[in-house]
């Protein structure tokens, strides 16, 4: 039976076996002695939450015999977002007891994942739960901005280290670089924050510009958190580029027709759509193939990032572009290809971008705290910001306190050398070969497997 | 011209997923909630067809059997037995379309799925290109609105139907069963709101919450033409339908579903009884 994470108390104790059991096929033990530590004052300590600073690691010296890692998912039975977070931190925990290096003192490492229903009243009691009742030493995932937001005030009074996997809101570093003392404990490892996240559409637009023939764009942006930050560094930085925004729209979030946006795309004469899109990817792409629209589509399209994507819209998607953290086939780092094979084999599917990015946070978390020998939060805190990690999606180094994106992971876009510090997020382009399709990769040059290629009908 | 063919296509589309609304007001004088959510299930019964893999007729038969038959079980399971309680049919209703809603969501998330491709290619009209799959939508609505008004006033259920719209008490006195009629009502409507949900999934996509916006503009729809007036239903989609594509069109892309609720709201205030009133009422 999967937990959707909705009960508490000591049903979640429960339920977090029995996720661990549905995800990976790996039987947890219960973290029973943790469990009834919390139990006593848990239930009690719950609704003074709010009130009270310090969590259990508040108080934590040394590395525990057993160490658990709370995860914050959005549905991760059904949402193939949610269930790579959660699949990939139980991986990390499953090589983390097989490893002889890291954490070699630890009899087990609990993972304890919590479904946030992308609510972020729902998140702010998940992450309270796992907490208190469970006593997390590190917090993980997070996928949609808003949730994350109301999570940084419960961080800062638990004091428990937060790695987020999946939201991009700049937000939660400017509170890190604003009021360190109180928010120290966030850390951003993926995916680049949504002010990088425009900046590197316009980076790669302004390295690619000449292979995609798109001197003018018409700019479509979803009415959510997360793309604020886009558009702005977008209208920031697109003025650099000899690119004419043709048009610039920022669409209702409900938008299910695009047959009007598109009509107003094909009369801006825009060579093609430059998206950032999520919610209401699906609609976008499939109406933009099967109307046969005479321009290009590309940007950030973060459904087209999964790997079964291809066969969700039937084809739609082919010749699109998007830019991602990774794909199966690009072997950003020695880690990439190894994770991925291990992913498929334990799950039968690739991960999508918050799978390679919640594994690193669990190894990074388990790098600092083997290296520090402590799991002590503000150990583990001066810990990540000296850290510099090679993970699966590139080298894991934070920006410092003093930087506006305290916290953030590091952005270095480079178009044909890896970076030695930050990541260099890939752009793909799905394309179509025998009756299928495949994330082929345009961007950065050392993963690159192919060129770009227009729709045929453009 | 393009902006004429365009809610020309839209418009039929409309027409389609009213008439079922209106059709279960007029016969059965309630209001079915959940119709919405039954163009959902289309949508989806044809979808988990083609993941199965069988094959585009099997689809189409998905689509209009599945939410036929589901809204016959709801008028006998739960709406006949609450008939003379308009506002405990409407309860039910609603929390019946939740709880689809709910399920879709649970086994399919919140991200929109593409269903199977009913018919390839495009053609061009006035200079502009559309889908084939708009053109049979166009002609399927008007198919299905030829075929109603056939059966309605030429056949001797139809005429039941008509009778039961009057009159409950004098339909039973010339020997007609009311809860039979009400049951072949509500699984035409059913059918209708399935092959709604086939071509709007199949045009824009298909969604666990897309019923919601259908059960809005059903709302407007049946409130201009006149509440259990399929005339009026199918001039209010059209004028809902030319009024959209205008508005999106000539002013703003962003006043997308706006000209529904701007109607609905005139309409209430200036005439309130619709366009056509109630045609089938005394």
């Amino acid at each position: 039976m999967v937990n959707d994470g909705s009960s508490s108390g000591a049903g979640d104790a429960n339920g977090s076996e029995e996720l661990g059991s549905e995800y990976n096929g790996n039987k947890r033990r219960i973290d029973r002695r943790r469990f009834l530590q919390a139990a006593g004052v848990g239930a009690a300590a719950t609704g003074f939450a709010g009130c009270l600073g310090g969590g259990p690691s508040e108080q934590s010296e040394g590395i525990p015999s057993e160490v658990t890692v709370g995860v914050l998912a959005p549905a991760p039975e059904n949402n193939p977002i949610g269930a790579s977070i959660a699949n990939s931190a139980e991986l990390a925990a499953s090589h983390l007891e097989d490893n002889d290096e890291l954490l070699s003192g630890v009899d087990s490492v609990n993972v304890s994942i919590k479904n946030t229903e992308e609510s972020p009243q729902t998140g702010r009691q998940r992450y309270r739960e796992l907490t208190l009742d469970e006593g997390a030493h590190m917090t993980t995932g997070v996928f949609t901005s808003e949730v994350l937001l109301q999570l940084m005030d419960p961080i800062s009074q638990q004091q428990t280290v937060h790695m987020t996997t999946g939201a991009a809101t700049p937000e939660a570093s400017k509170q890190v670089h604003e009021e360190y003392d109180k928010y120290k404990y966030h850390f951003r490892t993926g995916p680049v924050n949504g002010y990088h996240l425009g900046q590197n559409m316009v980076d790669f637009l302004g390295a690619k510009g000449s292979d995609l023939g798109w001197d003018s764009v018409a700019l479509l942006v979803e009415d959510y958190e997360w793309t604020n930050p886009v558009q702005r560094a977008i209208d920031d930085h697109i003025g650099d580029l000899d690119v004419e925004v043709a048009m610039e729209q920022r669409y209702a979030s409900g938008t299910e027709n695009f047959g009007p946006i598109y009509d107003n795309v094909e009369q801006s004469g825009a060579d093609a759509a430059f998206v950032a899109m999520a919610h209401t990817g699906t609609p976008a792409i499939v109406q933009w193939a099967r109307d046969q629209r005479p321009f290009e589509f590309g940007g950030i399209h973060v459904l087209s990032q999964l790997p079964s994507y291809y066969e969700q819209t039937g084809g739609a998607c082919g010749y699109t572009i998007t830019q991602n953290t990774a794909t199966p086939q690009s072997e950003l780092t020695d880690k990439t290809l190894d994770y991925v094979e291990a992913f498929n084999d334990a799950n039968d599917s690739y991960p999508v971008y918050t799978g390679y990015i919640t594994y690193d946070a669990v190894m990074q978390w388990a790098n600092v705290v083997t290296e520090r020998e402590t799991v002590n939060a503000d150990e583990v805190v001066t810990g990540l910001e000296e850290s510099s990690y090679t993970g699966t999606a590139g080298s894991l180094d934070y920006y410092g306190p003093d930087h506006e994106y305290a916290h953030d992971i590091m952005y270095n876009f480079s178009p044909d050398t890896r970076p030695e510090e930050g990541v260099n997020p890939v752009f793909q382009q799905w394309r179509e070969g025998d009756g299928t399709g495949s994330q082929e990769v345009l961007h950065p040059s050392y993963v690159s497997s192919t060129d770009y290629e227009a729709p045929p009908w453009v | 011209m393009t902006i004429l063919v365009q809610a020309a296509m839209i418009s039929a589309l409309y027409a389609l997923i009213a008439i079922g609304f209106t059709l279960i007001f007029g016969v059965g004088g309630v209001l079915n909630l959940a119709h919405g959510a039954t163009i959902t299930m289309g949508a989806f019964s044809a979808y988990y067809a083609g993941q199965l893999g069988l094959g585009i007729p099997a689809a189409v038969l998905a689509s209009v059997a599945i939410p036929a038959l589901f809204a016959g079980a709801l008028y006998l399971g739960m709406v006949k037995r609450l008939e003379d309680e308009p506002i405990m049919v409407m309860i039910t209703t609603l929390v019946v379309s939740v709880v689809i809603e709910q399920a879709i969501m649970v086994f399919e998330g919140t991200t929109s799925r593409s269903l199977p491709r009913l018919i390839e290619g495009q053609f061009s009209i006035a200079g502009a290109t559309f889908q084939n799959l708009l053109g049979v939508m166009f002609v399927v609505s008007w198919l299905i609105i030829g075929l109603l008004f056939l059966f309605v006033n030429y056949t001797k259920t139809g005429k039941g139907i008509l009778a039961v719209s009057m009159s409950h008490k004098g339909a039973s006195l010339v020997g007609i069963r009311s809860s039979r009629i009400n049951l072949i009502t509500w699984i035409i409507a059913g059918a209708f709101a399935g092959i709604a949900g086939l071509f709007l999934g199949s045009w824009l996509t298909a969604s666990y919450a897309m019923g919601q916006a259908q059960l809005v503009l059903s709302f407007s729809i049946v409130v201009v033409g006149g509440i259990g007036s399929i005339r009026g239903s199918v001039v209010g989609a059209y004028l809902i339908g030319f009024l959209e594509i205008a508005t999106t069109n000539l002013i703003s892309a962003s006043l997308q579903g706006l000209a529904p609720l701007a109607v609905l709201v005139v309409v209430l205030l200036v005439k309130p009884e619709g366009l056509f009133g109630r045609e089938f009422a005394e």
